[in-house]
């Protein structure tokens, strides 16, 4: 009940801002079809957050965005600057990040947000999560993305564990 | 104030336009498949832009749709290359 | 205030073209892949997200469309970057002057497996 249930919901919401009428027939025809979908998805295992959780869930989830969202322009700027700079002062490199999460869907995000900002590129990852990643200059990002990561870390844990 | 908007709206799309050429030449001439696969993606990227500056121009929406469509096959079909350049075989 | 929000619409819509303009430059000047990857992920980071912001503000129909796509755009973007650079590090595209290569050591071992 509670897999097709956050499997459709979200479904359903995608459904209304692309059919961007709120009629009735149009509610029902949205959430048939999502309920639809939801039911024809196969069995997996999946990683849900549990109800009572879904409060700090959100908390945790916003300060989130707003972390991600100050990297994404300060890496932003400064890869703007290094293009713009005329004698093109490059340091690239491959360095080592661990990404020190325990679940496959923490890794994957915080793999994400590393790569969502420009200036850092995850290019690898092997089975203990440890993530290559491709830097436009080595020793800054290696200096602020060990700060970083370890925010972003403390976060992620607070919503998935 | 619209006439201001206007005018923008065309210089942003005639810019954009010339980047798209500029990214579909780097297709054209690329160093190895990758940087051109990079490329045909900046293209894609661009022409999405190109889209959501038509649906200012006509503040008509159905161009946002049209716009999510491309953006959901050029993601794909990018992928899908650069998995077929790498393994030799898409599945 | 309809105005300042033209205004602010305006402002997005021209700092989009130009984080788009350097996106391109950089992608012409850049002398490798992994450099040019960084480079294009700016156009579609910034320039679509700005863009798509000054039409949600100027055409207001297109609201939850443009939230969609937004959403869209930055989640797709950086899978579309790391497969990219996992297909060039494997068919072995070589780095420009790299400074440091964490990575190299891991593969001649054989179990730095990609994702």
């Amino acid at each position: 009940m509670i897999r097709i249930l956050n499997i459709s919901i979200p479904l359903f919401l995608v459904y209304l801002a692309l059919s961007g009428n709120a009629q009735p027939s149009n509610l029902i025809i949205g959430a048939l079809i999502s309920v639809g979908i939801a039911l024809l998805m196969p069995k997996r295992d999946m990683q849900f957050v549990p109800l009572k959780r879904l409060p700090q869930f959100l908390w945790a989830g916003i300060r989130y965005l707003f972390v991600v969202g100050w990297d994404v322009i300060r890496g932003g700027i400064s890869t703007a600057r290094i293009v713009l700079d005329p004698k093109l002062p490059l340091n690239p490199g491959i360095i080592t990040i661990p990404s020190g999460s325990k679940s496959e869907l923490g890794t994957a995000l915080s793999a994400h947000s590393i790569t969502l900002s420009p200036g850092e590129l995850v290019v690898a990852m092997d089975d203990e999560g440890t993530m290559y990643t491709h830097c436009l200059n080595v020793d800054e990002s290696e200096k602020f993305v060990a700060q970083a990561q370890s925010m972003r870390q403390n976060l992620l844990s607070k919503m998935f564990e | 104030m619209e006439s201001i908007i206007n005018i923008t709206t065309w210089i942003v799309l005639a810019a954009h336009l010339l980047m798209a050429l500029v990214a579909a030449w780097r297709v054209w001439r690329g160093e190895n498949s990758i940087a051109r696969l990079t490329a045909l993606d900046l293209a894609s990227t661009l022409t999405l832009a190109v889209l959501i500056l038509i649906s200012i121009l006509e503040q008509n929406s159905i161009f946002m749709d049209a716009a999510i469509a491309l953006a959901a096959l050029s993601y794909l079909s990018t992928v899908a290359l650069a998995k077929f350049i790498s393994d030799q075989k898409v599945f | 205030m309809g105005n300042i929000l033209d205004i602010i619409a305006v402002l997005f819509m021209v700092i989009g073209t130009l984080f788009s303009l350097i996106g391109v430059i950089g992608y012409i000047r850049m002398p490798d892949v992994y450099t040019r990857l960084h480079a294009t992920g700016k156009v579609s980071v910034f320039g679509i997200v700005f863009l798509l912001i000054a039409a949600i503000i100027l055409s207001p129909l297109s609201l939850w469309k443009g939230l969609v796509l937004i959403f869209f755009v930055l989640l797709a973007s950086p899978s579309v970057a790391h497969s990219i650079a996992s297909a060039a590090y494997r068919i072995g595209l070589p780095l420009a002057h790299p400074a440091r290569d964490d990575l190299r050591g891991k593969m001649e071992q054989g179990d730095g497996r990609d994702v």
